[in-house]
């Protein structure tokens, strides 16, 4: 392994400076994506700017409307805090499924986005709630909507010289329900071969259901529609499967060929929007 | 190189590390703790499972410069009457015993969390961790015995 050379600033300002000037250079958040890809000799960075020394960057807040998750958030606090069980249950779900309890302890939330991979679990339900992430650079700062942040396959809106600082997730909409259905074909810790993250919306008249889908396309993808009063759970459903096979571009691998994600993307889907409409029909 | 200390079990250790160096290793060949193993190297197996303020971290994905000065757990520094360690122990839940600290530390965590974990919470909790011997039943044996050995 090739030594690597880290750097430690003390504030952001120092981080940004460091990210704008260095040229092959890496945020070490949690670390556990970037020990991975250096142990299989992927990885040749030879900077890497730790910002755990930076403060404020691990803080839960929580307004009226909205949570901000700050980048060194490990994912198991976004599971198991009660304020992100209680406002925003469908992160705490597919945050409470990446990985084991020992990488969520390890792995950051701005790491998690940043690592920009297509099966992630976490993205599916950042994307249905509409969540912002935000990015702070020498130039100062910008944010962006989840929905663009994932550009194309293993690519992100990250830009050289900016770090992600925190992502804002508003809170669950109203008398909404939601379900995150995970599969996976190795075994009960692993990557999905298939995920949905889906949050159905009482509007006036309607339903809208909001549809995160991870692992069966290049990137996570998110879709919507409305079901109207005229339609019953059978036809949402089929609705549901309908736009999602509109979209269903999965990769093979090991996990199972391109046909076996798309069969369970479906099952993922069907399952997802039966259970997020029974209990808001039950309510 | 960095000068860092590592308080394994309550006792502070003055090591040399670089800025790369995996926790693991540092535990391993500084401090020589053999409890932690490496296995899969990769996060995947548990073997290589501390506990950092008494949350479990994979020590092989972890550079040791982190856990400067932060309170580290690893299973050689429980005593043999932890309610933990008696009811592996008790329930003959190992064999080669490679992969049995991590699971030990995994139910130390748990239960710190959840006194009296369901078998659903307990496989959740513990999925992470493989034992190639194959002795899950007798594992969740030994943490439900964990669990009403620690309430009493
Ligand atoms: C055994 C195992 C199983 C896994 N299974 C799953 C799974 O089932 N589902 C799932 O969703 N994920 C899974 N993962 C992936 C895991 O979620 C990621 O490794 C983790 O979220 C990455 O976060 P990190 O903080 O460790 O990132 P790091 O390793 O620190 O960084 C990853 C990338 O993000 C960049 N980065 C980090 N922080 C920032 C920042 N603030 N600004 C800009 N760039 C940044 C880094 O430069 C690097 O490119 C698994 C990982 C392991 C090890």
């Amino acid at each position: 392994m090739s030594a690597g050379r880290v750097h430690r600033p003390e504030t952001l300002e120092e981080a940004t400076a460091l990210l704008g000037e260095l040229d092959d250079v890496m945020v070490y958040g949690g670390g556990t994506a970037i020990q991975i890809l250096r142990k299989q000799g992927l990885l040749f960075t030879e900077d890497y700017v730790d910002i755990a020394g930076i403060p404020g960057l691990r803080d839960l807040t929580v307004t009226d409307d909205d949570i901000t998750i700050g980048t060194l958030v490990p994912l198991r606090r976004v599971e198991t805090d009660p304020r992100t069980r209680r406002l925003v249950p469908v992160a705490a779900a597919a945050y409470g499924q990446a990985a084991n309890p020992r990488v969520r302890n390890t792995a950051s939330a701005g790491g998690n986005i940043a690592h920009g991979d297509y099966r992630l679990d976490p993205p599916t339900a950042l994307v249905v709630l509409d969540a912002t992430v935000h990015l702070a650079s020498a130039a100062g700062s910008r944010e962006v909507a989840v929905r663009e942040f994932f550009t194309d396959f293993q690519e992100t809106d990250v830009r050289h010289g900016e770090m992600i600082t925190a992502i804002t997730v508003p809170r669950q909409p109203d008398g909404s329900r939601s379900s995150f259905v995970k599969m996976r074909s190795l075994s009960e810790n692993d990557w999905p071969c298939a995920s949905a993250a889906v949050l159905a919306v009482p509007e006036d008249g309607f339903v809208e259901i909001r549809m995160g889908l991870g692992a069966v396309a290049p990137t996570t993808v998110y879709l919507a529609f409305d079901v109207t009063p005229d339609m019953d759970e059978q036809q949402a459903v089929e609705a549901a499967l309908d736009i999602a096979d509109s979209v269903m571009d999965p990769i093979a691998d090991i996990r199972g060929s391109a046909s076996y994600k798309a069969r369970l993307g479906r099952v993922a889907v069907e399952q997802a929007v039966r259970s997020s409409l029974k209990e808001l029909s039950r309510d | 190189m960095n000068e860092i200390t590592l308080d394994v079990n309550g006792t502070p250790h003055k090591v040399a590390v670089e800025d790369t160096t995996l926790l693991l290793d540092a535990l391993r060949r500084r401090v020589g703790v053999t409890s932690a193993r490496e296995g899969c190297g990769v996060g995947a197996c548990g073997a290589c499972t501390v506990l950092a303020e008494g949350r479990s971290v994979s020590s092989c994905l972890a550079v040791a410069v982190r856990y400067d000065g932060t309170p580290l757990t690893t299973a050689d520094g429980l005593p043999e009457d932890d309610p933990v360690v008696s009811s592996f122990v008790d329930s003959d839940a190992m064999q080669c015993g490679y992969c049995i600290p991590g699971f030990v530390l995994m139910t130390k965590e748990l239960l710190s969390e959840n006194p009296s974990p369901n078998d659903e919470e307990v496989s959740d909790h513990l999925e992470g961790n493989i034992c190639r011997c194959a002795t899950y039943p007798e594992i969740i044996k030994a943490v439900r015995l964990a669990a009403k050995r620690s309430a009493t």
